[in-house]
């Protein structure tokens, strides 16, 4: 069975300079431009608190923009397994930037047509690029086993400061 | 098609309302962006007559070709007018997030000019442009004003630039405040604002920075990021910042040195050790735009609040006023963030107030019935509160050292004071309070005493900086401390061919290094990217990454020797305004009483100091290296015809300045009885026209 892969987002790690933002939009577009990028830094500075979230798509096993697109211009690239977008098809509807619950896909008004992230083809740009190890390329079924191990990490830190206050 | 810049310099006219649109493309050449340009722009619209709080002082904002790029650390904005502390040139730097915005919505550099009746904040989304009242926000804190301006324009990404109460009421150091952390702090910027009844400038853009070569210029950038991440010091500060080199700088000395702690350790047990501070309170790590650094540290105290801290701040309201209480520290540096003020500019005012109280030169009736004691928490958190409300004795200390000083020498008589102006024990160059680090060490001191905005911290000596705190850096074994040593005497005779370049009790060689560094830190501000990737911070990007980027990008070729060139240029701009402004070589200097006194605390207490003779011999040197004149400091006509200038060195000859003749009578120099003629530096690459 071919194992796909996905990007993993570390936010613990996510020190929100936008590397990522800056390099996907120069990629797909040859400029330099957050706004047009198919990865996105949600930042909060509240109180001189910063919280730096990125949001990117994660090609859901059932994507509800594939299913409720009524043009049929997304689907499933058998390779990489990411939802991607046919611009010739897309009629510019919104339905799929309504309709993710990440608010992953944004219709560019300069194109007219839904743009999301498509993995860059399965070698993803903003990942190799991610300065502070925030951004992960993993095959799926990995994915929880480094999660777990992370998990256990922090407990075991935890467990380890209150035995030392003992 | 413009490639890298937004193509657009926007000037408002504040007192008539209107905008106008000039090509940065007419600039851009010669001056590359940032402060370059900024520089450019002073020079032909401030003089010696400008008052620094009156409408004819105008105030620009620059960010450069590489700003809002994939470049590493493209989020700087250099920001300039004259400057109410110095009566100089005024200018600062600011990174976090605005910068690459105002790229984004199309613009390069914001110039403002005149004076708003009432409060206004500049709003650009993309091509709109407008003033809206900030009535409303006339008051509040930095922090507050950004989130009630993203409220009303209910745009969550819109970045902000502010000054806060200080600046309204006109502190005369009072900053221009940016995403949290990120300050445009020094020399009154934000007093300027004020002036000019400007709460904040909002940006929100979405249109793109348009790129030559996507492929190439990504691999430049991908050069230039992998050079950072591999520099060896990038491990540390990209884990903990700079607070271990900070508590490394209190320890040696080389900070809170003076004569007020002479001999003196007052934090013996470590209670200011910035590290313990980080690893209670820390909550992540933080940086700027495009930054793989992140050098900054994002706290949360339970009871005071979240803010950012970087680098100066950890060393300042502690050893500079002999506070060890780190809570009273943290919550000061957070005021000093909300209420728009400089924090080295106060902390080294408190310095000088506690200093000549312990010296019995003034007492509390001076200064509102506070008594000025060392370490004091109601004499630092009164003195705080007055002065960024401009009221009580803070309405004094608000006007800068000088000020102060003319208002204490009335009240206090002479034999009191030594027979000597209060100012004489003030630690400020041209009225600019001094950083704390210490002018005691030979290239500190030229980096004091030539600084285009009157301190030190562009022109460092790193080599000297490390040489001296890496004996007494925290976490390192005694061979890592001992092979940093070696290292940057090494690194100091590879630049500059003098076998003494790195050690401290000699002039030999400081010139040239502090030439040097002037000149990459130049570049990175031109760049509109942070002086910190360069050799500044031993990160190490050199002019050949900032040409390749830049090649690149614009689709034309663009040289190492072009970027030095213009840094070189640049420089002389900005030493022009200063001169028409009444600088001379004589005000390249530190404060009398530095000289001749060895270090007076850490591992070196007792060694180093310099004489005057020793500055003035660095500064024949340097004054040679930049082409100016050995006497009066000026550019000489020459100088400023070869690097492309010709209109300024006009300028200047029909002043009488810059004309002299190279050749001094008698030969020799102005300042060395006898010795050897200052000899251009082996690296030097030769000067046009020589």
């Amino acid at each position: 069975m071919h194992v796909y892969s996905v990007i993993t987002v570390d936010v613990e790690k996510c020190t929100g300079c936008r590397t990522c933002e800056i390099v996907c939009s120069l990629k797909n577009y040859g400029e330099c431009n957050p706004s047009r990028a198919r990865i996105s830094i949600v930042r909060d500075e509240r109180d001189g608190l910063i919280s730096t979230i990125p949001v990117v798509c994660q090609q859901c096993a059932e994507p509800l923009c594939l299913d409720l697109c009524p043009a049929q211009a997304i689907s499933r690239d058998p390779q990489t397994n990411a939802v991607v977008v046919d611009e010739e098809k897309c009629i510019g509807c919104r339905t799929c930037v309504q309709v993710c619950p990440y608010g992953a896909p944004f219709v560019d008004p300069r194109t007219g047509t839904s743009q999301k992230c498509d993995l860059c083809g399965g070698d993803p740009t903003c990942v190799k690029w991610c300065p502070n190890d925030a951004l992960h390329f993993v095959p799926a079924d990995e994915e929880g086993l480094r999660r777990r191990r992370t998990g256990a990490t922090k407990y075991l830190e935890l467990l380890q400061t209150q035995g030392e206050q003992r | 098609m413009t490639y890298l810049y937004a193509g657009a310099i926007l000037w408002i006219d504040l007192t008539t309302g209107t905008t106008s649109i000039r090509s940065t493309l007419d600039y851009a050449e010669k001056f590359i962006g940032g402060r370059g340009i900024n520089a450019r722009i002073m020079y032909d619209t401030i003089g010696p007559d400008t008052d620094p709080l009156g409408p004819d002082n105008v105030i620009v904002f620059g960010t450069g070709p590489l700003s809002g790029t994939a470049y590493p650390g493209c989020s700087r904005a250099d920001v300039m007018s004259k400057s109410p502390v110095t009566g100089l040139l005024g200018d600062a730097n600011i990174g976090g997030d605005w910068a690459a915005e105002l790229k984004y919505a199309g613009y390069d550099h914001v110039v403002l000019t005149g004076r708003s009746e009432h409060p206004v904040y500049l709003r650009i989304r993309n091509d709109l442009v407008e003033l809206r009242d900030a009535g409303e926000l006339w008051g509040q804190t930095t922090y507050e004003t950004r989130r009630l301006i993203q409220e009303e324009l209910d745009d969550p990404e819109a970045k902000v630039l502010s000054i806060g109460p200080a600046g309204e009421n006109l502190v005369s150091f009072a900053t221009i405040h940016g995403s949290v952390g990120n300050a445009a702090a020094r020399t009154g910027m934000g007093a300027v604002l004020g002036s000019k009844n400007v709460k904040a400038l909002v940006v929100r853009g979405t249109k793109g920075i348009a790129v030559a070569d996507p492929e190439a210029f990504l691999e430049a950038c991908k050069a230039a990021h992998d050079q950072v991440k591999g520099a060896d010091y990038y491990e540390e500060v990209h884990t903990i910042g700079v607070t271990n080199a900070e508590y490394a700088y209190v320890l040696s000395g080389i900070e809170a040195g003076g004569d007020g702690h002479e001999g003196l350790d007052f934090d013996p047990e470590g209670k200011t050790d910035y590290n313990a501070f980080w690893n209670k309170h820390g909550y992540k790590r933080t940086g700027c735009m495009g930054c793989p650094v992140h050098c900054m540290e994002n706290y949360n105290v339970p009871g005071v609040g979240a803010t950012v801290i970087s680098c100066e701040l950890y060393t300042q309201l502690t050893w500079e006023v002999q506070n060890a209480d780190m809570l009273l520290w943290y919550a000061l540096i957070r005021q000093c963030q909300e209420m728009g003020i400089d924090n080295t500019s106060m902390a080294l005012t408190i310095q000088w107030l506690m200093e000549l109280h312990a010296l019995g030169i003034i007492d509390a009736n001076l200064t509102d019935g506070i008594a000025m004691e060392w370490g004091s928490k109601e004499a630092i958190t009164a003195i705080m509160d007055r002065t960024i409300a401009n009221e009580g004795f803070g309405a004094v200390l608000a006007r800068g050292m000088k000020a102060t000083a003319e208002y204490f020498d009335a009240r206090v008589p002479e034999e009191r004071r030594g027979g000597r102006s209060t100012y004489w024990y003030a630690m400020q160059v041209n009225n600019n309070p001094m950083y704390g680090i210490n002018p005691r060490l030979t290239s500190m001191s030229l980096s004091y005493a030539i600084g285009r905005r009157s301190d030190c911290i562009q022109d460092l000596d790193m080599h000297q900086f490390d040489s001296v705190t890496a004996p007494v850096y925290p976490g390192w074994s005694e061979e890592d401390r001992a092979h940093a040593v070696e290292h940057e005497r090494e690194l100091a005779y590879e630049l500059t061919g003098k076998e003494r370049a790195g050690d401290p009790d000699t002039t030999e060689g400081k010139a040239d290094i502090v030439h040097d560094m002037g000149i990459q830190t130049g570049i990175a501000d031109m760049a509109g990217s942070c002086k910190w990737h360069t050799k500044w911070l031993f990160l190490y990007l050199m002019p050949e990454h900032y040409a390749d980027a830049l090649s690149a990008g614009l689709g034309r070729t663009v040289t190492p020797e072009d970027v030095e060139q213009a840094s070189l240029r640049v420089r002389n701009v900005e030493r022009a305004i200063e001169v028409k402004m009444g600088r001379r070589r004589e005000n390249d200097t530190i404060p009398e009483k530095e000289f001749s006194k060895p270090v007076s605390r850490g591992h070196m207490k007792g060694k180093h100091g310099l004489s005057r003779e020793d500055l003035e011999r660095m500064k024949d040197e340097y004054y040679t290296l930049r082409g100016w004149d050995l006497r009066t400091g000026v550019p000489r006509h020459q100088t400023l015809v070869d690097c492309g200038l010709k209109d300024i060195a006009d300028d200047l000859a029909e002043l009488g300045l810059g004309l002299e003749p190279f050749e001094l009578d008698g030969g020799g120099t102005v300042w060395s009885a006898g010795e050897e003629e200052p000899v251009p530096s082996a690296h030097q690459r030769p000067r046009p026209g020589t």
